[in-house]
């Protein structure tokens, strides 16, 4: 792992990339502690952070698109799968690589509450969450950037592919207002996700049985928990999508509240990327 | 060192790899050869645990590729048929995260980079940036990842692809030396390079082994014995003189001035030279040349492949033929059927191979007894 750690880190700064995105992140947040606190003698750092957010479609791309993807356009693969490491251990390399490239920005701009609290008395606990909350959300989203990089050969189309997967992330709360709210749709909602399943559950195991099974217990199980207790399905779909919701989940941090469940959120996130990243290489090799 | 069994694989409903079985032993230079398309990447990278086989397995010095990955890894070198150089690092820098990635230990590192450079003769461009060097050179640097940590075994995947012909003997020389302290098992579709570096060839075509023996026996095997002639006489004299002999199955004869040529065909595991000579003696006829031709690896190759193919198709009609006649039948003699297809199949091979082992050790015996 610390190999890999190590070259991704040099590539970083043998390629530009980690100057171009020290130097962008830095600049717009610059540009956005201006405006919001420094124009307006507002104290209130987090609110900064939690507005220069949108920095994250272009940057996390910046940091990821190249990562696996260039890996497979040169081949250079072969050399990673065929020396005695483990996958988890090239995957978890490159994620704490472009993490730590993202710390380090982050870092950087500790700066600017150190200037803020020049100018009175600033709530440095609070101020400290958001940034906490701040990395959590970056590095769950640095690990879709990498699993999105694993599924295409082209460092373009794994840019746009991550920029599009990010912009879904962060919309879904005003997605999810769109929804139908009613107890029907919810059902049909959740004959839905039954066929979803049953079809992962059969693409990965090829065992039919098992499928049918699923959708034949999924069958008896959605209507007869309708019929028993229908509150479960209020508001299902908002429910569902909400889950993904990674923008109201930084709410708390912003708020000043530390919250361990948003914490743990975060952190499973990433770790369910990275598993599917991995799981993706493994699968590509049997297939 | 290595042992690959029953490997198989499939992409979708292509067959890439069709049943290979071979061993080799430490110490053993094994060229792989087949023409474009015949499976030999795939084996390679199978064999080096870059995909997994369909079926089948390799224990490389007593550990599983797809059980103990990181133990049976850590004894291959392998040279894909790209290079995996990263062109933004220096060739110095590039060796240096191939150590990381292999483990080998600080102390060693400057000791082992500086021999491995001189080994590949890198040395005079090893600070410089590898997507500036030419192919030739960055082949080499593959080369050279390959060796870091001296891997027990190297595989090398069309080592001398694109590069001139003076790189191509200096890159043959490099594969010989290294030969001497690693088993190496090379592809190649080009037939001298695998005869002049090779102690031991392996053919592949379609995904199927078609061959397996060491280099220079390759010729006997297949050719059987073929003999160049000259004779100070006409040709009818000659002509007359090698159809009289029965052990001669066929030749061509040629006249030019005053002296006749032939090139004949014995019969399999008998030396037509002695033949030969006793007739010439008993006409009185000088004998002026009388050598074994070897057929050229291409011709070989040719042979082998088209060998192949007409078993291939013999066995194709006799699949027919079962499925035909299972056909008419129930379920049980359908199951029967190919039991009893699988036995003749299996038969067929055996048979094969051990006319060509006898030959082979007939040839030795003879050989010795002539020495």
């Amino acid at each position: 792992m610390t190999a890999i750690y190590k070259k991704e880190i040099k590539t970083y700064f043998n390629t530009l990339t980690g100057y171009i995105f020290l130097g962008f992140f830095v600049a717009i947040t610059g540009i956005y502690f201006m405006i919001n606190n420094m124009s307006t003698g507002d104290l209130n750092y987090a609110s900064t952070l939690a507005g220069s957010l949108m920095l994250f479609w272009i940057l996390i791309p910046v940091l990821t698109m190249r990562l696996f993807a260039e890996e497979a356009k040169q081949k250079t693969d072969q050399l990673l799968f065929t020396s005695p490491i483990s996958i988890w251990g090239i995957v978890l390399g490159k994620f704490f690589a472009a993490i730590t490239l993202f710390i380090f920005g982050v870092a950087i701009t500790g700066i600017f509450p150190f200037i803020l609290s020049r100018f009175g008395t600033i709530a440095v606990a609070e101020t400290l969450n958001a940034m906490l909350g701040y990395v959590l959300l970056g590095c769950s989203l640095v690990a879709v950037g990498i699993f999105i990089s694993v599924l295409t050969d082209n460092q373009i189309v794994a840019a746009v592919g991550t920029f599009a997967a990010l912009f879904v992330l962060f919309m879904i709360d005003t997605f999810t207002a769109q929804m139908p709210i009613t107890p029907v749709s919810s059902v049909i909602f959740a004959f839905i996700l039954l066929i979803i399943a049953a079809a992962i559950l059969y693409s990965s195991t090829k065992r039919l049985i098992a499928s049918i099974a699923l959708i034949v217990v999924g069958i008896i199980l959605i209507p007869a928990l309708y019929f028993l207790n229908p509150s479960v399905y209020d508001g299902l779909i908002s429910k569902f999508f909400g889950w993904f919701s990674m923008i109201s989940r930084f709410e708390n941090f912003y708020a000043g509240v530390f919250s361990l469940a948003d914490t743990v959120y975060y952190i499973s996130f990433a770790f369910v990327f990275i598993y599917l990243t991995v799981n993706v290489i493994e699968k590509r090799r049997w297939s | 060192m290595i042992e690959v069994k029953n490997l198989t694989k499939k992409f979708g409903k292509i067959t890439a790899v069709d049943n290979i079985s071979f061993t080799v032993n430490t110490g053993e230079i094994v060229g792989f050869l087949g023409p474009n398309g015949a499976g030999k990447s795939t084996s390679m990278n199978i064999m080096t645990g870059f995909i997994s086989a369909t079926e089948g397995t390799v224990v490389i010095d007593g550990h599983d590729i797809l059980e103990e990955p990181e133990k049976a890894k850590r004894q291959i070198g392998y040279l894909p048929e790209n290079p995996p150089v990263y062109g933004d690092m220096t060739v110095t820098e590039y060796l240096e995260f191939v150590c990381d990635l292999k483990g080998v230990k600080k102390s060693e590192r400057p000791n082992m980079i500086g021999d491995i450079l001189r080994t590949v003769r890198l040395s005079e461009v090893r600070g410089r940036i590898i997507k500036n060097l030419s192919k030739g050179y960055r082949q080499r640097v593959g080369l050279a990842q390959a060796i870091v940590g001296y891997p027990d075994l190297l595989i090398l995947d069309e080592p001398t692809v694109g590069l001139d012909p003076g790189q191509v003997l200096e890159m043959r020389e490099v594969i010989k030396n290294l030969g001497e302290k690693h088993t190496v098992i090379l592809s190649s579709h080009i037939l001298q390079e695998v005869n002049a570096v090779c102690d031991r060839i392996i053919i592949i075509n379609k995904g199927k082994l078609v061959a397996d023996s060491p280099a220079e026996r390759l010729s006997d095997n297949i050719v059987g014995n073929r003999v160049y002639v000259e004779v100070k006489a006409d040709k009818e004299k000659l002509e007359e003189l090698l159809s009289s002999a029965p052990d001669i199955e066929g030749f061509t004869a040629n006249e030019k001035d005053g002296i006749s040529s032939a090139e004949c065909e014995g019969v399999e595991g008998c030396d037509i030279r002695e033949t030969i000579f006793g007739l010439c003696c008993k006409e009185g006829l000088p004998l002026l040349v009388l050598k074994p031709v070897d057929m050229s690896l291409e011709e070989i190759f040719m042979n082998v492949i088209n060998g192949s193919i007409e078993e291939e198709e013999i066995a194709a009609e006799a699949a027919l033929q079962t499925e035909n006649a299972s056909n008419d039948e129930n379920v049980i003699t359908d199951d029967e059927a190919d039991v009893s297809e699988e036995i003749t199949d299996g038969e067929e091979a055996a048979e094969t191979t051990d006319n060509i082992e006898n030959t082979e050790e007939k040839e030795d015996g003879e050989n010795d007894s002539d020495l």
